[in-house]
């Protein structure tokens, strides 16, 4: 509750003089409940930003996309078509709602909200800055991977509901992908996990202050290979190119959302998105030093908060990037290819990860490399 | 407050799941209100402060298992099932005939007559606990620390169990490697028996 942004803000004065004045005229103690307003307030803050991040991301794939390709891209609507989502937004609301007539109703409808449910309720825990953070729990990274296993039921239901073959290939490819490639993704996280010592986002983070050599990734080489193991598996359970098999558009027309129609679909392209942008954000709380600024500033008030939101928002910015690259540079992946690099690849090097990462704990205390090689060297010295 | 209110809102999901799983003829349908009932058991352990089971519970259930019946229901294409009684019986929430219906509800009444019958101590002697504040603090470092001390042999036991569980379900699905009739060699026949 401190550190969380209800917290946070109830500890500035005129909140605090509400709190108290409300507390007077109610006659019972109204902290909970104007701490579940701002929260509250906060949660549609956060949901606007993220819609308008999954907006603005496939815009971004657009206009990158066609730079990779010597295209111009979208450029018609606002400058540079950057307002190219309001249209395509309002395209989504104004079409016709379609539902194919074997369809299982109920499921189809409830498969996109799903989807988008399981995608937003992981931002709660991933933190924006120091304070800009809905929920810091102490099980915050075992959260995150539990509610985003809510996206794959969605996207298996939306393939079985719509009855059509293309559908269901679709969403059993990817429940199966998404299912496989958690292995990898929750043994490159216990990796973390064991070096930062809990499950909370909040304390993770911390331990990464300072320079960017303090960083996870730079911990140790084990580190640094599980960074690459940990993006690759996001990459496939965000259904992404070389993994977007489920949506393959060669084969599958366009996968589980080949019979979503107007904004049923847009919730689904929104969902991806969204996950590209909150499994990035994840990527550089664990390994990339998260909001963090070299120096401290500020820290505590709002502009240093908006200060550290802005280094978490670049970082996660740059690995949005490096996802539409690769994108749109690889050819996909087969099936077969798909489950062997997992099982036969990605999985065993992420288990000798977490095996050497708990040996070089054991070995060298915990220390970073660079501790070992420039600072630690004096003081290893008394312990040798 | 918010303690009842998360009581209440879990507690309401789960019984309104409960019924409409019973209710429903589409097993397909059956496994989404599963869901509801899953993670509304997640919400009733987050009201007794215990964050990592609440997460436990969403990552095994919702995760795995869910969507295993999800993908097994599918294969064996539940979804057309009809309740084979269509008269007063097939407007009761059972999937089944009328004997299964008796003989469930003659069971599940012997079953809660032991239930009362042995917890009968608890009824009258139960208290409701003061709650304090420190009904949320962090569990998972206790947990961990009695898995491997206190519970380590639970621990291993399950571990190996859940191993031989992962062996047998990739012995299982391995692909049979056996070769056409026609371009086995027919001196190798009696050999090529002995490896399957």
């Amino acid at each position: 509750m401190e550190n969380t942004i209800a917290g946070y803000f109830l500890k500035f004065e005129p909140l605090k003089y509400l709190v108290t004045n409300s507390s007077a005229w109610l006659g019972f103690d109204t902290t909970v409940l104007i701490g579940f307003i701002i929260f509250l307030t906060f949660g549609i803050v956060f949901l606007g930003f993220l819609a308008t991040v999954g907006g603005f991301g496939t815009i971004a794939e657009r206009k990158i996309s066609a730079d990779l390709q010597a295209r111009i891209g979208p450029n018609r609507v606002g400058p540079y078509g950057a307002f190219q989502l309001i249209a395509d937004g309002i395209k989504m609301l104004s079409k016709e709602d379609i539902m194919p007539r074997d369809a299982d109703k109920f499921l189809y409808y409830l498969a996109p909200f799903l989807s988008l449910f399981g995608v937003v309720c992981t931002i709660a825990v991933v933190p924006f800055s120091e304070n800009f953070i809905m929920a810091d729990l102490n099980v915050g990274v075992f959260y995150a991977l539990a509610i985003s296993s809510l996206v794959g039921v969605g996207i298996f239901l939306g393939g079985y509901a719509s009855n059509s073959k293309w559908s269901l290939l679709g969403g059993m490819r990817g429940a199966s992908q998404i299912i496989s490639y958690e292995i990898p993704v929750t043994l490159c996280i216990m990796m973390i996990v064991l070096l930062a010592g809990g499950l909370s986002f909040g304390a993770i983070i911390d331990e990464q202050a300072g320079m960017p050599w303090n960083w996870y990734i730079f911990h140790n080489p084990f580190t640094f290979i599980g960074f690459f193991i940990f993006f690759v598996s996001a990459l496939a359970e965000t259904n992404r190119a070389p993994f977007d098999l489920p949506e393959a558009e060669s084969e599958l027309v366009s996968g589980y959302h080949t019979e979503y129609t107007g904004i049923r679909f847009g919730l689904f392209a929104l969902a991806e998105y969204i996950e590209i942008f909150v499994v990035n954000g994840v990527a550089v709380s664990l390994f990339l030093g998260g909001y963090h600024l070299p120096f401290s500033f500020l820290e505590g008030t709002i502009p240093g908060n908006l200060l550290q939101f802005g280094t978490f928002f670049i970082k996660t910015c740059v690995l949005y990037y490096v996802v539409i690259w690769i994108r749109w540079t690889f050819p996909r992946l087969r099936v077969d290819q798909l489950m062997s690099i997992c099982w036969k690849y990605l999985t065993p090097i992420a288990i000798f990860n977490l095996v050497g990462v708990a040996i070089w704990i054991v070995c060298f205390d915990g220390q970073s490399m660079f501790n070992l090689l420039f600072t630690g060297a004096s003081h290893s010295g008394g312990g040798h | 407050m918010f303690s009842d209110i998360l009581f209440l809102s879990s507690s309401s999901l789960i019984i309104a799941s409960c019924v409409l799983m019973m209710w429903t003829k589409n097993l397909m349908h059956s496994c989404v209100y599963l869901l509801g009932v899953l993670i509304g058991i997640a919400g009733l352990y987050l009201t007794l402060g215990a964050d990592f089971v609440a997460a436990t519970q969403v990552m095994v259930y919702v995760g795995g298992v869910v969507i295993l019946m999800l993908f097994a229901v599918m294969l064996t294409g539940g979804k057309d099932f009809q309740s084979r009684s269509q008269k007063i019986l097939g407007l009761l929430p059972l999937m089944g005939s009328k004997y299964t219906f008796m003989w469930g509800s003659a069971t599940a009444m012997v079953f809660g007559f032991c239930q009362i019958y042995f917890f009968r101590h608890l009824f009258f002697e139960l208290k409701v606990q003061e709650t304090t504040s420190n009904q949320y603090a962090p569990t998972i470092e206790k947990i961990g620390e009695l898995l491997i001390t206190d519970h380590v042999v639970a621990f291993e036991i399950s571990s190996v169990l859940l191993l031989g569980a992962l062996v047998g379900a990739a012995i299982i699905a391995r692909p049979r490697k056996e070769r056409p009739a026609f371009l086995e060699p027919d001196h190798h026949d009696d050999h090529g028996e002995d490896h399957h």
